[in-house]
């Protein structure tokens, strides 16, 4: 220390920051500021260790989100922290402002002091708000185009949208916006105040209660080091575990799905913001302005003026009670909105559905990142989905001739509904259709059977027969089954083209198993075969083309069409 | 901190009774040990989250064995040459079928084998020349014989032979590199 202090004068440096008198001595009420100053610091290394990993672009803003929450070690707590600690940062901020206004702190000769604690508060603010958007998640997503729509909607506020997000609509110069804005401009701006706040701070030390006499005043004084310095130091230990045990609780922060511009999602702001939202709700059209600009400008306005607006002659709180109940009331105001958005919320049916499918959502993606995301980012995620990947396995081999879910050909059978009881009496009834075969080049083998050959009955009889023929006895009409079995014997001519029994060669498919998913694979390995299409099938072969975990996979996507 | 700070012992002004010096000891104790507890709690779930790369794998680049085509495909008359197509893994990213190489593979003593086209002397790719029947590096003229053995030139050793499996009639090919110009074929 001696070695060092002759070189670097580190004593009179240390000494200059915690020598210092405390009036009235060290009091609990005295460390919110402190306890900031330790959140934001906290943030700060926090930040810096999230940008370890986080990379701010449209394309890989979310997938480096869900990659270092979801899979680097302890990203899940550190990322957390900084969510909670936003959070924090502005529950404490707040109770630093109450703190200071009980007090009468605001008054002559701390003005200064007041306006860039204001001015901080902002800042707090506009780190959450800029902080929300950064996964890039359907959350803060659409959260924040709400905000920025608000800046859209006042009068000149066009423009300022339009530099805020980087033109028209959002995409990556919006996230280099907000994350040059989140990182280096805002902590930057508060770093200046606060440095402002606490030279002006030490000029005229604490504000002590204002019922102590002088006497008491200095009978009482204790040093900051170690007396308040202490309190501070438990006061940050006190808030600094109730963020770990939140951050452990809550298991870090949410991260929902990749944002998504053609989705539709409930969007809500942060719960510090909710009043904000409630308050919106009230002003329409042209009166929204009231809401979004005039209210909340009028009582920023009044804070400010506030030094000058107190005009009694002293801190006592009684003389003060216009300006506690104006805060008080404003406070009042702000917990009332903040209750009726979230009692709105929980009784709204719509609002929890879309919550509740949102965090679906966001699971899944999330199993699904877990893979690596796909260069282009963000809701490519769901492509690693077996699913998606069969449907781009239908799109590039199958879609040409046929359809599913509404897209394709119709050179060949629609799926939708395929093999369904109704899609089966379909194809019997009319074979030729557009939706079975009637699309197909030249595919005329199969005769339509109209009514007066089967009526509606037996054909009932006869698909009932179909679907038990295909091996799952479970949910068929036994009754029924025995009926058709009797027309198919006697009455219908299927017979002639089509055998029942596995591996019986017919003109038509043999219908042992017919439907099935094993069924389907093999015509889509290879549809020519004898007890399949045999010398009728002109479906292009893709035992070659494709592997068989491909073709078992485009098999199911088949059958389970008819399952929808 | 020192216990020899200049503001240890009384408070400099006021009347007020000065508090004893083990309730000061105390005080900064209690400062030391909260404080660093609130340092912890961001540094050491650091050391963790910085240092993932030095524990975990965050680039990977088709490991596995990578298919390559039928085994009808290949036969002792002619090697030939395959590309090799795998998913590419860097942090969050994924990228599917990125050639990460090539091979030739033949079949040679009934058995097949697959040589990496990268040159051992450093670093071209060979070809075949079905005139003599030998693999030529078309950089520094080494050359090598159907069984990989290096016939003429620089080249330190053999071809780098891959791992070959052969399943239900599929051919796969695991891919390496090794390093250049020593005579040990060594993983890189």
């Amino acid at each position: 220390m001696d070695w060092l202090d002759d070189r670097i004068g580190i004593k009179a440096l240390l000494g200059g920051a915690l020598d210092e008198d405390v009036p009235g001595g060290a009091r609990m009420r005295y460390v919110f500021g402190s306890v900031l100053v330790y959140l934001f610091m906290q943030q700060v290394v926090l930040g810096i260790l999230l940008a370890f990993y986080y990379s701010p672009s449209a394309a890989s803003a979310w997938a480096s989100t869900a990659y270092l929450n979801d899979q680097v070690t302890g990203g899940w707590f550190l990322r957390g922290l900084h969510h909670h600690g936003s959070s924090a940062m502005v529950v404490v901020t707040v109770l630093h402002l109450l703190q200071v206004v009980w007090a009468g702190a605001y008054r002559k000769p701390r003005e200064v002091n007041w306006w860039s604690g204001l001015g901080m508060a902002g800042i707090v603010l506009a780190f959450a708000l800029t902080g929300y958007l950064l996964p890039w998640d359907q959350k803060g997503y659409w959260a924040t185009q709400v905000a920025t729509g608000i800046m859209g909607t006042v009068p000149g506020g066009e423009p300022m949208q339009q530099l805020v997000q980087g033109g028209h609509e959002y995409g990556n110069l919006t996230i280099t916006r907000f994350f040059a804005i989140h990182v280096f401009v805002l902590p930057l701006a508060l770093a200046g105040l606060l440095g402002l706040h606490l030279w002006v701070f030490r000029k005229h030390g604490v504000t002590p209660p204002a019922d102590l006499s002088e006497e008491e005043l200095v009978q009482k004084t204790q040093p900051f080091w170690p007396n308040q310095l202490f309190l501070d130091v438990l006061a940050m230990a006190l808030c600094g575990a109730a963020l770990v045990g939140l951050t452990v609780y809550t298991h870090g922060a949410e991260l929902y799905a990749p944002a998504d511009p053609a989705s539709n999602f409930v969007a809500r702001p942060e719960w510090y913001f909710l009043f904000l939202f409630q308050l919106l709700k009230y002003f329409d059209g042209p009166l929204q302005i009231i809401a979004t600009v005039i209210i909340p400008g009028a009582v920023a306005a009044v804070l400010l003026a506030l030094p000058f607006l107190d005009r009694s002659p002293d801190r006592k709180p009684r003389g003060r009670m216009k300006v506690l109940a104006f805060v008080g009331a404003l406070m009042a105001g702000v917990v009332a909105l903040t209750a009726l958005a979230i009692v709105e919320d929980a009784n709204k049916e719509s609002y929890r559905e879309g919550v509740e499918l949102a965090k679906q959502q966001a699971e899944r993606a999330r199993e699904l990142a877990k893979e690596g995301v796909l260069p282009a980012g963000g809701t490519a995620v769901f492509d690693n989905d077996p699913k998606q990947k069969t449907r781009l396995l239908f799109q590039e081999h199958c879609a040409t001739c046929h359809t599913i879910e509404g897209k394709g050909g119709n050179e060949a059978p629609t799926f939708d509904g395929y093999g369904t009881r109704e899609w089966l009496t379909a194809l019997v009834r009319n074979p030729a259709d557009k939706r079975f075969f009637g699309g197909a080049k030249g595919h005329d083998t199969m005769e339509p059977t109209p009514k007066d050959s089967l009526s509606d009955e037996q054909l009932a009889a006869v698909v009932e027969y179909m679907v038990y023929l295909q091996g799952d006895q479970s949910e068929v009409d036994k009754a029924l089954v025995e009926k058709g079995k009797t027309v198919w014997e006697n009455d219908a001519e299927c017979s002639g083209c089509h055998e029942v029994e596995a591996g019986a060669e017919g003109v038509g498919p043999t219908l042992a198993g017919r439907g099935t998913t094993a069924w389907v694979a093999r015509v889509i390995a290879d549809s020519s075969a004898p007890d399949l299409f045999g010398d009728t099938a002109q479906m292009p072969k893709f035992g070659d083309k494709l592997t068989q975990e491909q073709i078992t996979a485009l098999a199911e996507f088949v059958t389970s069409a008819g399952t929808q | 901190m020192s216990e020899q700070d200049s503001s240890e012992g009384a408070p400099k002004t006021g009347g007020g009774a000065p508090d004893d010096p083990s309730r000061r000891r105390m005080l900064k104790v209690g400062i030391g040990v909260l404080g660093g507890g609130v340092a912890a709690v961001c540094a050491v779930p650091a050391i963790g989250f910085v240092g993932f790369p030095l524990t975990h794998e965050v680039t990977s680049s088709g490991d596995g064995f990578l298919t390559v085509g039928k085994r009808s495909q290949f036969s002792a008359e002619a090697p030939v040459k395959v590309d090799l197509y795998a998913s590419r893994r860097d942090a969050w990213t994924r990228v599917d079928s990125v050639k990460v190489g090539s091979a030739w593979v033949l079949e040679h003593e009934g058995k097949l084998v697959a040589y990496s086209t990268t040159c051992p002397h450093l670093g071209c790719a060979v070809d075949f020349d079905g005139n003599d029947s030998v693999f030529k590096c078309p950089c520094h003229r080494s050359e090598f014989k159907l069984d990989g053995v290096a016939a003429s030139g620089p080249s330190p050793r053999p071809l780098d032979t891959l791992e070959i499996r052969e399943e239900e009639g599929l051919v796969a090919i695991r891919f390496q590199r090794f390093r250049q110009g020593i005579a040990e074929k060594v993983e890189v």
